[in-house]
């Protein structure tokens, strides 16, 4: 039985000394190599074991969105990805973005437009938005819809996190 | 929060050893994007002793033609299916992997795992149906095809037996002046899953319809094809009232029930609509 206490780290399981395994792969640049158990998720093992908090935990079913990185470049829900899955793998998270010219450009744009109110979305969105333009720099505004329809946000009702992915657009590449 | 139940993880790199784990294995569980199974598996409605991981299978992943098929490699995304050229010529499967789920859900999420998960709301099911797509079943005793209806069992129930695979998916090409659609409708356009949807399949040959492939999501225990409704449009016109005969018979056939996403009332009158909205989209992509 999973015990009521879920902090997922592998401390919170009985028997994880036994389970222990290591996982190696590239975090935002630069190779890691952590301790941690099959049934941890990457959600789980990047915030607890490598301190990556902009990852949320909202849902956990892969679902709101607030835990979203990118894997090899493309964006994917950590909370339903099993630790030992990204063996070998490039994970990229906003740390890993600080100063990539798009994800400026981007969380600028976020902060112009009212596009953050309690933020606990943000990191996500940042991410999916990322992808979007890196792929398709001039969007039209339902292709912004599609591009963020993995990211739940509660405060702002969309509009103007729709708004500011459009104007970072035009800052990267006006028409 | 809620924690992932404990299972030993296995990775094999061939397809041979991963039959062999699952063959030799009590209670284990295949696990591709695991975009449904990790959510199983948190709500403890599943709970393996062992996860085989098919994602190290370098010849589990791909899309080719081959001997007049499309097929489709057990690890495939969403996504690659829907960037790879050769998936636009199976339109209703295109529809369907462009819009499943999320992004993040077709980044990760294999179209195998969308049928082995057996949702009667499964979105790439219809599309694969109305294309007459067979499954290979493997395990350590050897290869089976099967039509894809014959997965379904019910429910979330397939008809695998325990230390069987489903490596391929194969779609036949689709012949010339044939073309299809899938069309759903859900709580909200973004992210969700279909309250009702319809894939169709036409091939026209002077004007008559000479073959139809006609299936619904989420009004019946599994995905279902409705052989009533394409008998209908085969060797007719596709007239409006020839549309609207078989679109309106459908209600014989399908049986939906009231669940948290829609009444089984709404879901009887949208069949007809969708279906004919699906029809309308493939004849306008087959001009």
């Amino acid at each position: 039985m999973p015990s009521i206490d879920a902090a997922s780290t592998a401390d919170s399981h009985g028997e994880d000394e036994v389970n222990k395994m290591k996982v190696r792969f590239e975090l935002n640049g630069k190779k890691v190599e952590t301790e941690t158990t099959a049934y941890t998720s990457l959600a789980d093992m990047l915030r607890d074991d490598l301190g990556v908090k902009s990852v949320k935990k909202g849902c956990e079913h892969g679902e709101c969105g607030a835990c979203t990185i990118l894997v090899d470049g493309l964006p994917m829900t950590s909370c339903i990805i099993l630790a030992p899955q990204i063996e070998g793998h490039h994970i990229t998270t906003v740390e890993g973005l600080e100063y990539n010219p798009l994800m400026t450009d981007l969380r600028q744009a976020f902060i112009e437009n009212g596009a953050i109110q309690c933020g606990f979305c943000t990191p996500g969105m940042l991410i999916s938005s990322y992808a979007l333009l890196r792929d398709n720099p001039h969007p039209t505004p339902e292709e912004v819809k599609i591009g963020i329809e993995g990211n739940i946000c509660r405060c702002t009702g969309f509009t103007k996190i729709i708004e500011a992915v459009l104007d970072a657009a035009e800052r990267i590449a006006p028409e | 929060m809620r924690p992932i139940p404990k299972f030993e993880y296995h990775a094999p790199v061939t397809l041979a050893g991963a039959l062999e784990l699952l063959y030799e294995l009590d209670k284990a569980k295949p696990i591709i994007g695991g975009t449904d199974l990790m959510v199983s598996m948190r709500e403890a409605v599943c709970s393996p002793s062992h996860i085989v991981d098919l994602n190290r299978i370098p010849e589990l992943n791909y899309i080719r033609e081959e001997e007049g098929f499309i097929k489709i490699g057990a690890t495939t995304t969403h996504a690659q299916a829907a960037s790879n050229p050769l998936t636009a010529s199976i339109p209703a499967l295109h529809d369907a992997v462009s819009r499943i789920g999320s992004p993040q859900i077709r980044n990760r999420g294999s179209i195998t795992g969308n049928i082995v998960n057996a949702s009667p709301a499964a979105d790439t099911a219809c599309p694969l149906i109305v294309h007459d797509a067979e499954i290979m079943v493997q395990s350590v005793d050897g290869t089976n095809m099967l039509p894809i209806e014959e997965l379904f069992a019910g429910p979330k129930i397939t008809c695998l037996e325990p230390g069987e695979l489903v490596t391929e998916i194969r779609i036949p090409k689709p012949p010339e002046n044939s073309n299809s659609a899938y069309k759903r409708i859900g709580r909200r356009k973004a992210f969700t899953l279909s309250v009702v949807s319809a894939a169709v399949y036409i091939q026209e040959e002077n004007n008559v319809c000479i073959d139809a492939g006609v299936a619904f999501g989420s009004v019946a225990m599994t995905p279902l094809r409705v052989p009533e409704a394409e008998d209908i449009l085969k060797g007719k016109e596709l007239t409006p009232e020839n549309i609207m005969e078989a679109s309106e018979a459908v209600k014989d056939h399908v049986k939906p029930i009231t669940d948290i996403r829609g009444t089984a009332e709404y879901r009887l009158d949208m069949c007809p609509v969708l279906m004919r909205r699906a029809l309308q989209t493939a004849m306008e992509r087959m001009r």
